[in-house]
């Protein structure tokens, strides 16, 4: 398997085994592709059979063989129509083995990445295990479908151009290979050589740039304009399209001189001859036999041109290709979390974490900050397409930092730094029926937390367990069936409303969807939609809020049932009415559940059984609420502030005390 | 066609300097062509009509030949440097006029179209012209005026050969052709097919953690199966009825060879032909179906290319806002007059009458999709409006240049966009031509200072891709530093800290208290206790203004805004409620 051989593939190699995926439509498509070029010659030589013919009875044209030439027309027109037919039938085979190989490529691909950890999901932006899908996997259609007939071909076709060279007169054989063997030089030179490979590849990277600039540009061009500074942006985006202007225009230059050398050769091969018939020429005893020979390769040389120009653009595109595989392959490379081999099931729902120190891989330590200088990279979440910019708090933010396979990023952004947000022996219960809340500054662990909890990640120490059993030996499917959550990023498939909600439980009646959605405050919208609980979510005039979508999701998980609930409170989508519907939403949820939640306003948690307070990845304080106040530590310092904040407000009088200050 | 691809003079020229150096090279391959059929006359004399091997005259011969390849190699330098810069050049030429264009669209381009498809098309787009004037416009040219050249040529030389040669052109050329609205017609079905498994890809990825969760991947996968089938087999179809045209058209082209040899033998037993004649055709009928094949394909193609040719004409020709530059605002004062807007057919603002007093704070206030971020946006001109008018200091925005307008006005929006550049240079955004010390006076303003001198490098810290280093709080702030730093006297504040950790809350209240001071002041609010001493509170609900005044006299009159009031103070009242309470 791919991703578990440490030796896999790199590069032409890889590129190759893929390829032969489809062994029997692929080799078929290189067999016809050889014989369709070895068939290509084949006119030639019946026209100089023809002129044989014409030359041998020029004194007596009567006495010429009328049938035979005709015949010998016929049979070029034919070999040539025969060989664009197989040239066809090689391509019919290699496009069938380029489209299901990428077809199964595509499967595979999706079907394996749903089975890593859910954690490698949130690490990679979906943009860009879809850019694998929808770019690098298709682009193996293009090598599979045309690059590896015609590479087949084109290596096939000197040794079948040798051996026709060679059979005549080898003399004049030789004096058309040595321009053949030239031209076959100066393109391996012009693309093979470590300098040709490093331009194509700054090549590329030049490409890259200007395509992210431009994405840059067009993303920041509302900032842009607000600061009247088109032009900071605009200059970024001018630099990188000045540079690869420049760039791609030395780069195709530099092959001026091999491709003008090539075409010329390739071209000119009579030229080459000449020389030689004239010196041979006089030479010889027998000068009708050799001078239809020379006549042979004369017009010989003229079917060299089509086959050995379509060498030189065989050898330049793989490379780009063979990346594309690289990097499909190296997301496949995270290994899934192991099954246990015995899974072992619980009848009590308190989870408990024991001494659990996690970081995200690429990162030395927790806590501290780190300056990014290697290929450990931050994975650039602002790219991720469907991010809601709102989502910039809670999860996000806390998993901003350092995320797993971060390494996997290709690109470099030195200098960076990465927020540390691992935990490091954190140890507490949550127990059955409570509630249990996780407060604390942005990057202090809260969201690591709720993420360990239904296995996002495995801890790197110490042990995760519910009722006791530790969840790595717990079935996947078991595990979910305990535990939901319901994070910020809303994500709703475009089916139906009840279809949303079923999700939760399959083989619940509408009347069970409908108790969940009335408990989850979604009846009432979904009522008011055009086609109530059949509405298509997504579909023309069933939008929904962001509050709304949410609260969609609380109904699924009321239908789910499950004793454990890992919950993050943001209501990002502040609108007083909806803020409100989500909260009783909530209640509806919680009742009698094992309840993990985040929480980013103090006054939620006031009631909570336990709050643990998060500091820098370790638990700085637990207790309930006024205990915590009480003892005069970190909490007590957070609910100052926050009171604080929420009795600020902005004033005339701060729009006016200042004045001075203003210009 | 020149016009098509949106080339301006000195594009046409080059483009027409690099066909004539196409048709330039293709002549000295004919030229060399002719040296070779010379070649085999003399080669061949000797055998037809007896005497010796002229020598002399075959060194002369390949003289000939050794110069004709000497120009070939200069005319397809020439060629191959002049496709190419004309068409780099071109290129080059056309991101930046884009570059620049799109910089003077409205605001409004951008909220309907998706960025990144927008950007990618573009970027694709230009490279297809690219592609298209280096290997397409001049080769096919070229071909066609080499061809139809030689062809004349030919038909001189001997019509009834020529006829026997070009026989089946017309017949070849309807194949490729003709047919071609088949092809368009698949091409679009496959073009859907790819969309679809976009979607379905995109759906499933963004929707893994659902179907692992809730234990979906049969069902889900099944959709995902189904849609790549799909694509696979009308690619396939695709390919297999595009190719049958191209392939069918180049066996018919090659009958020719059996053509003209059938006529030539024909002629030559009737003894009305030259056999030198009847082997140069044969010779030619070789070579010649190759490049008309190419000018076929390229022809049939060229449809295709006309797609994205267009899609950029179409972005090219978008019209941007236009406004006096020179336009000075005497003050601050904003009127709505009647304002109307929609989006497409959604009506978002509906006959809105409301004004803004210059030097204080007026909040805008209300459930979400009432209008109050678009309301904003129009104030800034991001679009214009569709009925009535914006004035501010009594001047109608409608008439001032977007760019001069954004003079006056300071934003810190919700999405705040960071670019991948150092903190100094994010912040200076505000001000181009700042001093470090202003900057950093403006970030100490902001309450970022903290932060930033913390980070390895300090203000010269390069913050990754949209910022993704920083906290929401620290994009915030940043995002203040940088209105401070402007100074305008107009502010526009979409305050967004709700889902903030209260460390990050105070700091950011404090931040925007130092930029609202002694500003004209149009704050949307979510919390509304945030905005409840404002100057004037203007509650929106359906596009529509339904209530305004302080906060005082809004709660007193007991409408929405009392009631959302009333709302808000009971969920910030709500806790959890665990079981020993």
């Amino acid at each position: 398997m791919m991703a578990e051989s440490v030796t896999r593939k790199t590069g032409m190699a890889r590129l190759l085994e893929l390829a032969f995926i489809k062994k029997g439509l692929s080799i078929s498509a290189c067999v016809l592709s050889v014989t369709s070029v070895a068939v290509s010659f084949a006119p030639f030589i019946a026209i100089y059979y023809i002129i044989r013919e014409l030359v041998a009875h020029y004194a007596d044209l009567s006495a010429l063989d009328a049938e035979m030439m005709r015949g010998l027309g016929w049979l070029a027109a034919g070999s040539a129509i025969s060989a664009i037919l197989l040239n066809w039938a090689a391509l019919l085979c290699s496009h069938a083995a380029a489209f299901t190989t990428i077809y199964e490529l595509k499967l595979d691909f999706t079907r394996r990445v749903a089975a890593l950890p859910l954690g490698f999901h949130t690490a990679n932006a979906t943009g860009k295990l879809r850019k694998v899908v929808d770019e690098n996997i298709e682009k193996l259609e293009g090598f599979i479908a045309h690059q590896l007939p015609d590479l087949a071909g084109s290596a096939a076709m000197p040794l079948i151009a040798l051996v026709i060279l060679f059979v005549f007169d080898w003399r004049l054989g030789l004096a058309c290979f040595v321009p053949l063997l030239g031209s076959y030089l100066i393109q391996s030179v012009a693309f093979g050589s470590k300098a040709s490979q490093t331009f194509l590849k700054k090549y590329q990277d030049s490409l890259d740039d200007m395509n992210n600039a431009a994405v840059e540009y067009v993303r920041g061009i509302s900032v842009v304009k607000a600061f009247n500074q088109t032009i900071f942006s605009f200059r970024k985006f001018h630099e990188s399209i000045k540079a690869y202007g420049s760039f791609v225009m030395d780069y195709t230059m530099s092959f001026g001189g091999y491709m003008t050398a090539f075409m010329v050769i390739i071209h000119h091969v009579f030229v080459f001859l000449l020389p030689v018939i004239i010196l041979l020429a006089g030479r010889e005893n027998g000068y009708a036999r050799f001078a239809l020979s020379a006549l042979f390769y004369i017009i010989f040389s003229f079917s060299l041109v089509a086959p050995f120009t379509k060498l030189i653009y065989v050898s330049g595109t793989g490379r780009q290709i063979a990346d594309g595989a690289e990097r499909m392959d190296r997301l496949l490379e995270t290994p899934p979390l192991p099954e246990p081999a015995a899974p072992k099931t619980t009848g009590e729902y308190s989870v408990t974490f024991d001494r659990v120190t996690f970081y995200y891989e690429g990162e030395a330590s927790p806590q501290d900050w780190k300056t990014n200088d290697s290929e450990f990279s931050n994975p650039p979440r602002g790219s991720a397409p469907n991010t809601p910019p709102a989502m910039d708090g809670g999860v996000a933010n806390a998993l901003g930092g350092v995320l797993p396979l971060a390494k996997l990023q290709t690109q470099e952004s030195a200098g960076t730094r990465i927020l540390a947000s691992a935990l490091s022996n954190v140890s507490f219960t949550a127990k059955q029926g409570e509630i249990t809340a996780l407060v604390g500054p942005s990057g202090g662990g809260k969201s690591t937390i709720a993420h360990l909890i239904p296995r996002f990640y495995d801890v790197a120490e110490g042990a995760i367990s519910i009722g006791g059993v530790d969840i790595r030996n717990m079935a996947n499917d078991y595990l979910m069936s305990l535990v939901s959550f319901v994070f910020q990023d809303v994500f709703l498939f475009k089916q139906s409303v009840a279809d949303s909600i079923l999700v939760g439980d399959k083989n619940a009646s509408r009347e069970q969807v409908i108790a969940a959605a009335k408990a989850a405050q979604c009846h009432e919208f979904i009522e008011k939609l055009p086609q109530g609980y059949d509405t298509i979510i997504g579909a023309k005039n069933a939008h929904l809020s962001g509050g709304e979508r949410q609260r969609i999701v609380i109904a699924r998980a009321i239908l789910k049932n499950t004793p454990i609930l890992v919950l993050d409170e943001a209501t990002a989508f502040a609108d007083p009415e909806n803020e409100r519907q989500i909260q009783i939403a909530f209640e509806g949820l919680m009742k009698n559940k094992t309840v993990i939640i985040i929480a980013h306003r103090l006054s939620t948690v006031r009631g909570a059984d336990k709050i643990v307070v998060m500091d820098k990845g370790a638990v700085a304080e637990t207790g309930r609420h006024d205990e915590l106040v009480a003892a005069g530590g970190r909490y007590s310092r957070m609910w100052e502030q926050y009171s604080a904040a929420l009795d600020w407000s902005l004033t005339k009088k701060d729009g006016a005390n200042k004045e001075a200050a203003h210009v | 066609m020149y016009k098509l691809l949106g080339l301006d003079d000195a594009g046409c020229k080059a483009l027409n300097r690099a066909t004539f150096a196409c048709v330039v090279s293709n002549i000295t391959l004919l030229m060399s062509f002719g040296v070779t059929l010379q070649i085999i006359t003399v080669l061949l004399r000797p055998l037809m009509s007896g005497g010796a091997l002229d020598t002399p005259l075959l060194w002369k011969l390949f003289a000939a030949a050794v110069v004709v390849m000497l120009l070939y190699a200069l005319a397809y330098r020439d060629e191959y440097r002049k496709t190419y810069l004309a068409s780099y050049r071109e290129s080059e030429k056309i991101r930046l006029e884009l570059a620049e264009h799109i910089r003077r669209l409205p605001l409004s381009f951008f909220n309907h179209k998706d960025l990144s498809e927008l950007t990618t098309n573009m970027m694709a787009d230009c490279t297809t012209i690219e592609h298209t004037m280096s290997h397409v416009i001049p080769i096919l040219a070229a071909n066609l005026i080499t061809i139809t050249l030689a062809s004349i040529a030919l038909a001189f030389y001997d019509w009834r050969m020529a006829a026997a040669l070009f026989a089946v052109l017309p017949l070849a050329a309807g194949v490729v052709l003709v047919p071609k609205g088949i092809q368009a017609k698949w091409g679009k079905r496959v073009a859907r097919r790819k969309l679809d498994v976009a979607e379905r890809t995109q759906e499933y990825l963004e929707g893994i953690k659902v179907v692992k969760a809730f234990g979906l991947s049969g069902e889900k996968f099944a959709a995902y199966t189904e849609a790549v089938k799909g694509l696979m087999k009308d690619a396939f179809r695709f390919e297999l009825i595009t190719g049958v045209f191209v392939v069918s058209a180049s066996m018919i082209l090659q009958v020719g060879i059996g053509l003209v040899t059938f006529v030539g033998v024909t002629l030559l037993s009737a003894g009305t032909i030259d056999p030198v004649k009847m082997l140069f055709f044969v010779l030619i009928s070789s070579k010649i179906y190759g490049p008309v094949i190419i000018i076929l394909t390229m022809l049939a193609e060229l449809f295709f290319w006309l797609i994205s040719i267009r899609r950029m004409q179409a972005l090219r020709e978008e019209p941007v806002m236009e406004g006096d530059e020179n336009a000075e605002l005497e003050n601050y004062h904003i009127e709505l007059r009647n304002v109307t807007f929609a989006y497409n057919e959604r009506e978002v603002i509906k006959d809105m009458t409301l004004t803004i007093p210059q030097n204080g704070v007026t909040a805008l206030v209300g459930p979400s999709g009432s209008g109050k971020t678009t309301l904003s946006r129009l104030i800034a001109r991001f679009w214009d409006p569709r009925e009535g008018e914006i004035l501010i200091g009594g001047k109608n925005i409608r008439g001032i240049d977007p760019e001069t307008l954004m003079r006056y006005m300071s934003f810190v929006f919700q999405d705040v966009v960071l670019f991948n550049d150092t903190v100094m240079n994010n912040i200076r955004i505000g001000k181009k031509d700042a001093s470090d010390d202003a900057v950093r006076a403006a970030a100490k303003m902001a309450r970022c200072d903290e932060f930033v001198i913390s980070m390895p490098q300090g203000y010269n810290t390069l913050i990754g891709e949209n910022g993704c280093t920083l906290s929401g709080g620290e994009r915030q702030r940043i995002s203040i530093a940088r209105a401070l730093l402007k100074n305008a006297p107009i502010v526009l504040l979409d305050e967004a800290t709700a889902s903030l950790d209260p460390e990050n809350e105070g700091e950011i209240q404090a931040a925007i208290s130092e930029l609202v001071a002694g500003r004209t002041v149009i704050v949307i609010a979510h919390r509304l206790r945030t905005v409840f001493g404002a100057d004037k509170i203007a509650v929106l609900e359906n596009g529509r203004l339904v209530e305004e005044g302080t906060g005082e006299a809004l709660l007193a009159k007991g409408g929405l805004f009392a009631r959302l009031y009333q709302i808000q103070q009971e969920s910030l009242g709500w806790s959890v409620k665990g079981k020993k309470r």
